[in-house]
């Protein structure tokens, strides 16, 4: 715990830094506004659970929504810690830095939305197959008897506005900052109109009569809660396994192990190498082993190669550049490099 | 799972019927199986009433009705809605079966907002609150679950009591 509170008080290095990486000024630009607007998402969901707390009595629709948006909570929170921690210089306890915050912040909260998308698809299916009727009566509001089922389509209008603007504004954000944590947040927040969207069709079809409505509604939350969480976990767990960089959205392999390897194949004096990027979360760290053609070390020629290959990105600071006789056999890549 | 925009579309489906339901003159809310409209249209209320003074009282006589706080308030509930009661007494379990199964509407006995029947039966927002050994006791009345315009309209009818 006292480690924990250690790594949180980075001090200064917070919101320039991650790790030994200083930051350029526009992206710590951009740091900034995904701190601001993370905040704001906390101020704005946590309301929104409130306030669905208040009014969503015993329509299970209502309640997988407000499950979700006590869930949407963790990824900000994730990003907020992981930012702050992974601002930390290395040091002997943690020579890699502590980037890795990122994942396993990205990891836990993929597991958090797992599990209760799980749940909440047990749950809302056993409600169907029960045919529970779900009662909804009326509820005061300021002195007026009204039916409860008219806050909690107001409600749900509040909390289907807010995520939408904000997971647009942060998806370019999560790029730019290579931050999976935030990229996962802002889908989350993209597709949370639909979530909010199902709990109005739930208790509106629940209104004119369709029992079956509120239930099937809450399947259709439970079900893209556990796609989420799904494909959050495969995304958390790769990353974790130490897969070649990929985009932030995963959809490939980051342009910049391409680059990388085809700046060492532009190098006449490099007569094969074998180039491993690993992602950190933030930041990439390179190893590089390469096979001179004239089969000498030259001091000045590697230092190049590092300085050459950090200047591409500020993603790319450490690098190990290593001299070896031949490239393993098989791990070679194929290709233009050639031996 | 669909994608999104197949689903996007569903609910949007979704959202447009609602509202045109909502537009055809149904109301909102509706009972699913259309109890308050039946205890108009047959000038019946059936009220089941499990022993509990002073909320509920046995009948005098045996072939009497029963008394009791809940009792009369649901009496006026019924003329209201221009029915008249019929009541049932039982133990509790008996009637819960009963409302379960649609053979009552209404079941008044000094149930609380504690009672173990709420996923059962749909039971009202309190419309009193006493205090028993020092606790605060919140009370209701059961309805068939889900028969939300006879709930709404039973809790109307309360806080208009309550007054």
């Amino acid at each position: 715990m006292t480690s924990l509170a250690r790594a949180m008080s980075s001090g200064p290095r917070h919101g320039t830094h991650f790790g030994r990486t200083e930051l350029p000024e526009d992206v710590q630009e951009v740091l900034r506004r995904a701190r601001r607007l993370e905040w704001v998402s906390l101020a704005y969901l946590g309301t929104g659970v409130v306030l669905v707390g208040l009014v969503m009595g015993s329509s299970q629709a209502m309640q997988a929504a407000w499950i979700e948006d006590l869930l949407s909570l963790i990824p900000p929170i994730a990003f907020l810690v992981g930012a702050r921690v992974a601002a930390n210089e290395p040091d002997r306890a943690y020579p890699f830095g502590r980037h890795r915050s990122v994942a396993v912040g990205h990891l836990v909260a993929a597991v958090a939305l797992l599990t209760m998308g799980l749940f909440l698809v047990y749950d809302s299916a056993s409600g169907l197959i029960e045919r529970d009727h779900p009662p909804i009566g009326t509820m005061q509001l300021l002195g007026q008897t009204v039916w409860a089922g008219w806050p909690m389509v107001a409600v749900m209008v509040y909390t289907l506005v807010g995520p939408v603007i904000l997971g647009r504004m942060k998806l370019p954000l999560a790029d730019q900052l290579h931050d999976k944590v935030l990229h996962a947040d802002a889908q989350m927040n993209k597709a949370d109109w639909m979530t909010a969207g199902g709990a109005i069709v739930g208790v509106l079809g629940i209104g004119v009569g369709l029992w079956w409505a509120d239930a099937a509604a809450a399947l259709f939350i439970a079900l893209s809660i556990l796609h989420d969480g799904w494909s959050n976990v495969q995304h958390a767990v790769t990353g974790l396994m130490d897969r070649t960089a990929r985009t932030v959205d995963d959809a490939e392999e980051h342009p910049l192990v391409g680059r990388l390897e085809a700046y060492l194949d532009s190098r006449p004096w490099i007569r094969d190498h074998h180039t491993r990027v690993r992602d950190m979360g933030h930041v990439f760290h390179v190893e590089v082993r390469l096979v001179p053609r004239d089969g000498r070390a030259d001091l000045a020629r590697l230092t190049q190669v590092g300085d050459d290959l950090r200047a591409m990105d500020w993603k790319i600071d450490d690098v190990t550049v290593a001299p070896v006789h031949r490239v393993h056999e098989g791990e070679t890549r194929t290709g233009e490099g050639g031996r | 799972m669909a994608s999104p925009p197949a689903r996007a579309r569903v609910l949007a489906a979704g959202l447009l019927s609602a509202a045109l339901l909502g537009g055809c003159g149904v109301s909102i809310p509706t009972d699913p199986d259309g109890t308050l409209n039946r205890v108009r249209t047959s000038g019946e209320l059936r009220v089941g009433v499990s022993p509990h003074p002073p909320f509920t009282t046995l009948p005098a006589t045996p072939d009497g009705e029963p008394g009791g706080t809940e009792v009369e308030l649901v009496e006026q509930f019924a003329r209201a809605q221009g029915a008249e009661p019929e009541y049932v007494v039982e133990g509790e379990e008996e009637l819960v079966r009963l409302l379960e199964e649609g053979e009552l509407d209404v079941v008044v006995g000094g149930l609380t907002s504690k009672s173990p029947w709420s996923k059962k039966v749909g039971l009202t927002r309190p419309y009193l609150e006493t205090s028993e050994h020092g606790r605060t006791v919140k009370h209701v009345m059961a309805v068939v679950r889900g028969e939300n315009l006879l709930m709404s309209e039973l809790e109307r009818f309360l806080d208009e009591e309550a007054r």
